[in-house]
């Protein structure tokens, strides 16, 4: 009854009109960032980071939130119109979503996803709900030891599960890990890796990075690019059948409880509860051979999983501050700037900000589904956008996000440093979402591993004589030696093929 | 994809060692715990490893083949080395000339570079992006953007707006 009273309460405080104004327009603006080609959520997130700096802290992270889950949505239209996902998470659309619309489907496969993510999305938080409050007591039983193990199993899923080859994953996190070392050293407070560079005592910020790697790199990697061609939809098309709403149903049931239960792992990605929704569709329909030709089911699933990972995505965030994705990892650096720390003490100290964003969370997931199906032709409009003037705004906008971050040129000429070292990488494989994983949680695990061995005196038999830390530690292992076996199969498979 | 992880990894470890040698330079233990060279020391160790697997796999295993779009046209390299170069431009001039007229540089270059855009869009999208995008985050949303020593010259359009 607790939780419902606070989130009562926080749906006061997100009612006030300036905080439903910035859930409508984050929601607006994460719709056109998820259109937009070369723009995912990560890169619209990070470029719309310094639009909040004027901001309080529940408006910066209500608009931020609303901007994410607002892309993840916008994605799903270029899917089914123009067969290129704006956002990975909606490539598993593109098969059946983009049959549907060279059908004249659009406007179904369209509102099927909006309703879809609204249902995935409401009972995700509903969760985040009934969780946050038990989790957040258990947690706060939690020493250095424990979270340094917490953070290690965040990491070791992470880098499990990012990409296909470890070793390019543990790459990725360990550059992320010696990135958050740049800086004052935060028990010491020495120098570290600063080079005489004054402006690196501060440690390098999440906006250059996060808009380097994921804004720039993606830019420079689209502009190499073709524009595809766009399906009209027109609005009187919109609403699904009887039979597709019926058809639907269980695709949306069985898509919340993936993307839900996903969304408590941190680290396992968007990608994998769209897949398996996708797969455990096709296998139990009893027409799985016309999966790829239009059917809703493969729309209904993975859409609905996608918005259930989303919102269920912030539970690990809100009550451990283990941030699961890129784009978490994102807000969660939103929430440091504002000199917030996400995790068992956010309830404890500021119940009003963790509760009004939750809140908020119903609130733009509603605001999405009435406002995304009549808007649907405005938002194909900025596909027709000419590439040149698309690309040269969204530039100029990333020129002022990076140089407002810090107020320093510095910063600017860092952005493009990460976003060449982003562009090599994508070319490379090597997954961009432990770096930025790593250099949000690089800091807290340093402090944390310091802290347990000067508890222990320099004994590291304090990370497995502590149950939870142990069990932890132990988790971490499994992870890792399943991937690698997985992984070890697969070559065994290529070798033979 | 050989030779590209080849390249890769010879970086990561030369990479790693120069951390190695830097965080030796730091205090490794102090009497209270973990001195500032303590983490970073072991992830430079890490990092040399991992170069070190990298290399190994590119030369001795069966390794993934190159993507199609690995390499692009002349024509994709060209704009995405306009961006860099705008982006150049942009983090050079931005506190030497103030936003306004670093963006009135930056805005043309790229709408000409990227692709054809009407005479009359350059325009109007140069003057939105410097002129009217500094009014607006300047005044309106307080994020104070860089002014230079010839702002002066916008005076005439600064009485207008403000």
């Amino acid at each position: 009854m607790e939780a419902f009273q606070s989130l009562m309460d926080g749906f006061a405080i997100c009612f006030q009109w300036q905080y439903l104004l910035f859930t409508i327009l984050g929601c607006l603006v994460g719709t056109i960032i998820g259109v937009l080609p070369g723009v995912g959520p990560a890169a619209g997130t990070a470029m719309l980071l310094p639009l909040t700096f004027g901001m309080s802290p529940t408006a910066s992270i209500i608009m931020l939130s609303a901007i994410y889950y607002g892309a993840m949505y916008g994605g799903t239209i270029t899917s089914v119109l123009l067969n290129v996902p704006g956002e990975a998470a909606s490539a598993i659309t593109c098969l059946d979503g983009h049959a549907m619309a060279k059908k004249g489907r659009a406007g179904s496969a369209l509102a099927i996803a909006a309703i879809g993510s609204f249902i995935g999305g409401t009972v995700a938080t509903f969760g985040l709900v009934l969780l946050a409050l038990p989790l957040t007591r258990f947690a706060l039983k939690f020493g250095p030891p424990e979270f340094f193990s917490l953070m290690f199993v965040g990491l070791s899923l992470a880098v499990a599960l990012a990409s296909k080859s470890m070793v390019r994953a543990l790459i990725a996190a360990v550059i992320g890990l010696l990135l958050a070392m740049i800086g004052i050293d935060p028990v010491m407070g020495v120098p570290r890796f600063t080079f005489g560079e004054k402006a690196l005592l501060d440690g390098i910020g999440i906006v250059p990075i996060a808009m380097g790697l994921f804004g720039i790199g993606e830019l420079l990697l689209t502009a190499e690019g073709a524009k595809p061609s766009v399906i009209n939809t027109r609005l009187r098309d919109m609403w699904p059948s009887w039979q597709e709403f019926k058809t639907s149903f269980w695709p949306i049931i069985r898509g919340t409880g993936i993307g839900f239960f996903m969304g408590l792992i941190p680290g396992v990605g968007v990608l994998v509860p769209t897949f398996i929704s996708y797969a455990v569709e096709k296998k139990i329909s009893k027409t799985p051979e016309k999966f790829g030709t239009g059917m809703i089911e493969g729309v209904a699933a993975p859409e609905t999983a996608n918005n259930a990972y989303c919102n269920a995505a912030m539970i690990p965030l809100f009550t451990l501050g283990i941030p699961g994705s890129a784009v978490i990892a994102i807000i969660m650096g939103a929430f440091m700037m504002n000199g917030l720390i996400p995790g068992p003490f956010l309830f404890k100290e500021h119940p009003d900000i963790a509760w009004a964003v939750i809140a908020s969370f119903y609130v733009g997931n509603l605001i999405l589904l009435i406002m995304n199906l009549p808007m649907i032709p405005l938002w194909v409009s900025f596909l027709r956008i000419p590439i040149p003037i698309l690309y040269t705004l969204i530039l100029g906008f990333c020129v002022i996000g990076s140089y407002s971050a810090e107020h320093s040129v510095f910063e600017v000429g860092l952005t493009l440093v990460f976003g060449l070292l982003g562009y090599a990488f994508k070319k490379l494989d090597i997954p961009l979402a432990p770096i930025i994983l790593t250099v949000i949680l690089g800091p807290l695990m340093e402090r944390a591993l310091r802290q347990s061995l000067e508890m222990s005196r320099g004994d590291f038999t304090i990370f497995f004589t502590r149950p939870i830390s142990a069990v932890l530690l132990g988790l971490a292992v499994v992870f890792v030696i399943t991937s690698l076996m997985k992984m070890t199969a697969h070559v065994k498979e290529d070798q033979e093929v | 994809m050989k030779r590209p992880y080849q390249i890769t990894a010879s970086i990561l470890f030369i990479l790693s060692a120069l951390i190695t040698y830097e965080s030796l330079q730091l205090k490794y233990y102090t009497p209270l715990g973990p001195g500032p060279g303590f983490f970073p020391f072991y992830l430079s160790l890490c990092l040399a490893v991992l170069a070190l697997v990298m290399f190994y796999q590119a030369t001795f295993k069966k390794s993934d083949s190159r993507p199609e779009d690995f390499i692009e046209s002349r024509l994709g390299y060209l704009r995405a080395l306009a961006i860099c170069v705008a982006w150049v431009w942009a983090a050079g001039m931005l506190e030497r000339l103030g936003y306004r007229l670093t963006m009135l540089v930056f805005f043309p270059f790229l709408l000409l570079t990227l692709g054809r855009v009407k005479w009359y869009l350059i325009v109007l999208i140069t003057l939105l992006g410097s002129i009217v995008t500094f009014y607006v985050f300047s005044i309106q949303l307080s994020v104070p953007l860089p002014v230079g020593p010839f702002d002066g010259i916008f005076e005439p359009i600064d009485d207008l707006l403000y």
